[in-house]
């Protein structure tokens, strides 16, 4: 493990601002290997989620989603008055809640209890909100040796790399990948099976979890009735994290509330079955307080930090169903721009459709401006969101923004600027018809791809045209305007 | 260990009242419009009128388990043959009240198992050397397979986590239909008295990390066996 932040993890998701996606953007699309696994990974992920959800929901799907997003939104919208309930009955099974204002306050908690109980050596299960705080390095740097034991992302932490999926957070690695940095790091014979390499892991990891006094996990959903905090995970090492050291410290934001366990079975429901087509995690573990007394084993203390760290900004009624999001990863599955681009290129804790809209929210629209416009809005995301979360209309509304605040690119705002006002006035529209066709036109006759004679064989073809159109006119040919305008095509045939 | 806590971050009150002002609100939220209920006609996906054990069965074998139907008078003589093909020597008992009826504890002595007294030792160290953990489940969700393993005075949160296999004894009358049944079934319990851990078993420890190959038993078992008691 590094002393202090592992430099290159901390570049990838806190790039300088404010940030510009094409370098990283161009990068991953020409990286032949990250595109097939991730081309690979996402569809099969995201057919998978289609299959199991006809599979288990049939035609009730949609109303399934309707309801669960109606559960998020309704503790959204009374959220001070469950957190207040969740509070007072975590304080009662015995947990010690705690709350962060930002990031840098829940650090200064969570190292203040390591130190208090004299912590030398924390398993932490994924999280990501951990990652937004940059939680592992400080611990570090207090003489915490931290390891991550979700396997990709041990995997990640041994190669100083970060995470690009919300669930699958080594998506961009192979395992070649895994192999080296096993061999590297833990200093065991290169194999590039999985099995053995999973094998590798297991172990090392065993030997953590027998010596760690401080577990860190996240959470899924708090339960606001009972206090309880829930995880999901496939692999198990959540449920050691969370019970074989004897302090454990939950992360959480503040948006994964939700009323009553009944209400829990609607999201676990929709959870597996839209991130990873299981009809359940291997593992959903419900923990509500620490250890009782009677108990053989478990934590003997609990400590959930509720965290805002930026999330107010976002529970304003405009944005406020982005806070609806279970990070299920069906979204970026679903994003035939995440495809191509991988989580690297959005530049943040938080990739694909949701990461577009939330990061620019967390950090400042001027410091992301790219991100909003990071989408074809063709409606995949909103169409596989399980809570039902209109990411298009959030993505347009951040452009709106722009526009309103004169934050996009000067270039785009002369241009429609002239647009605008040249569609304004019947002569500039004229003229600028006309200029539309001679330039075109004679573009196509240059080039020869305008053909002449035949009336009806009229229809030449730009096949290239330069400038920021380029890259999209290298693919696709674009019809000759007519010779006549249909103005004056109507005229003549009035007379 | 208890030190008095000094608060490090923010007080309760002013990190409530922040989240009021976001929301747009003056005063103390009370909740003014209907908690949206649990639609059971939408979303139960199993109900008593099922097969249970079958639709369990089926289900639990989806997932990766292994189920085995056995009677309560032979369940003991059942699980001796289970370890034996397992080859397995060092096992624990967990929810023994759970499972005293059964008479396992003699016939795994009597077969020459070691039984390892797991209570004896607070935490999880005995347990890493086991081969087998023998528990018994607090219930079963026939819609999607799933075990309930839940902590109490003679449950440990480890058997079914650190040993290589987890073997359950399930009992068939332990089968609810739907995960709502179970919700429904500690509805109104106050939470001091839930066990601290709850957990929902739906397969053996998984992972799909290394280019999406799925390999198990990455941290917990790698197999998981049901006996289903179909008579109990």
């Amino acid at each position: 493990m590094t002393d202090g932040p592992a430099s290159d993890a901390h570049q990838i998701l806190f790039p300088q601002l404010p940030y510009d996606m094409t370098p990283r953007a161009k990068r991953a699309t020409q990286d032949v290997r990250l595109q097939q696994f991730v081309n690979r990974a996402t569809l099969q992920k995201d057919q998978g989620r289609r299959k199991a959800l006809s599979h288990w929901f049939g035609d009730r799907a949609e109303p399934i989603r309707e309801l669960a997003g109606q559960i998020k939104q309704h503790t959204l919208d009374h959220l001070d008055y469950y957190l207040g309930m969740f509070s007072d009955a975590a304080t009662r099974a015995g947990a010690q809640v705690h709350y962060a204002r930002d990031g840098e306050q829940a650090n200064a908690i969570c190292l203040d209890i390591a130190r208090r109980y004299d912590c030398r050596l924390c398993v932490k299960s994924k999280s990501m909100v951990t990652e937004e705080t940059q939680l592992v390095p400080r611990l570090e740097a207090i003489g915490c040796e931290t390891v991550e034991t979700d396997l990709g992302e041990f995997i990640i932490q041994l190669d100083r790399d970060a995470p690009s999926h919300i669930v699958t957070p080594m998506i961009h690695k192979d395992r070649v990948d895994t192999a080296r940095a096993f061999e590297r790091e833990l200093g065991v014979a290169y194999t590039e099976d999985p099995d053995e390499l999973t094998g590798i892991a297991r172990q090392y990891l065993r030997q953590k979890y027998r010596r760690a006094d401080l577990g860190i996990s996240g959470a899924n959903f708090l339960i606001a009735e009972t206090g309880s905090v829930v995880l999901c995970t496939n692999e198990g090492n959540g449920r050691f994290c969370t019970s074989a050291p004897k302090v454990h410290v939950v992360y959480a934001g503040i948006e994964k509330l939700i009323p009553t366990l009944g209400h829990l079975s609607v999201l676990l429901k929709v959870l597996a079955r839209s991130s990873t087509a299981q009809p359940l995690t291997c593992y959903t573990h419900i923990m509500t307080g620490p250890k009782r007394t009677y108990e053989p084993d478990g934590p003997e203390q609990m400590h959930i930090v509720l965290i805002d760290n930026g999330r107010t900004n976002v529970l304003q009624e405009s944005t406020r169903e982005m806070l609806r999001c279970i990070r299920c990863g069906a979204c970026l599955n679903a994003c035939p721009v995440y495809r191509k681009v991988g989580g690297h290129a959005y530049g943040a804790v938080y990739s694909g459709p949701v990461g577009a809209v939330l990061t620019p929210i967390f950090k400042g629209l001027a410091n992301y401006p790219d991100l909003p416009h990071a989408s074809s809005l063709c409606g995949a995301c909103y169409e596989a969101c399980p809570v039902k979360i209109d990411i298009p209309k959030q993505l347009i509304q951040l452009r709106a923004q722009m526009t309103h605040r004169k934050i996009n690119k000067r270039g785009e705002r002369l241009f429609f600027g002239l647009w605008g006002a040249s569609l304004n006035h019947g002569l500039t529209y004229r003229i600028g018809g006309w200029m539309n066709r001679m330039l075109f036109r004679a573009k196509a006759r240059i080039a020869g791809t305008l053909p002449g004679g035949d009336p009806y064989a009229d229809h030449g073809w730009i096949d290239r045209l330069p400038g920021p159109i380029r890259g999209w006119t290298e693919q696709r040919d674009m019809p000759t305007p007519p010779r006549r305008s249909f103005r004056q095509w109507w005229k003549a045939r009035d007379a | 260990m208890n030190v008095p806590t000094e608060p490090i971050g923010e007080d309760r009150q002013s990190f409530l009242d922040r989240v009021r002002v976001a929301l747009g609100r003056t005063q103390t939220t009370t909740i003014t419009e209907a908690v949206p209920p649990v639609d059971q006609f939408l979303m139960r996906l199993a109900s008593a009128k099922d097969d249970l054990v079958a639709m369990f069965a089926s289900r639990a074998a989806e997932v990766g388990m292994v189920v085995r139907k056995v009677l309560s008078d032979t369940l003991a003589r059942d699980l001796v043959c289970l370890l034996r093909e397992m080859a397995a020597e060092k096992v624990a008992i967990g929810s023994a009240d759970r499972l005293a009826r059964f008479g396992i504890d003699t016939a795994l002595g009597v077969a020459g198992f070691q039984v390892v007294p797991w209570q004896e030792q607070p935490g999880f160290e005995v347990q890493y050397d086991l081969d087998v953990g023998i528990t018994a489940v607090h219930a079963a969700l026939a819609e999607t397979g799933t075990l309930v393993c839940s902590s109490d005075a003679q449950s440990s949160r480890g058997l079914s986590l650190v040993p290589p296999c987890h073997v359950a004894v399930l009992r068939g009358s332990d089968i609810l239909p739907d995960m709502i049944d179970y919700f429904e079934s500690i509805e109104g319990t106050a939470n001091t008295d839930l066990p601290s851990s709850q957990v929902f078993i739906t397969g053996p420890s998984k992972t799909a990390d290394i280019e999406g190959m799925l390999v198990t038993g990455v941290h917990g078992p790698a197999s998981v066996y049901i006996l289903l008691v179909t008579d109990a």
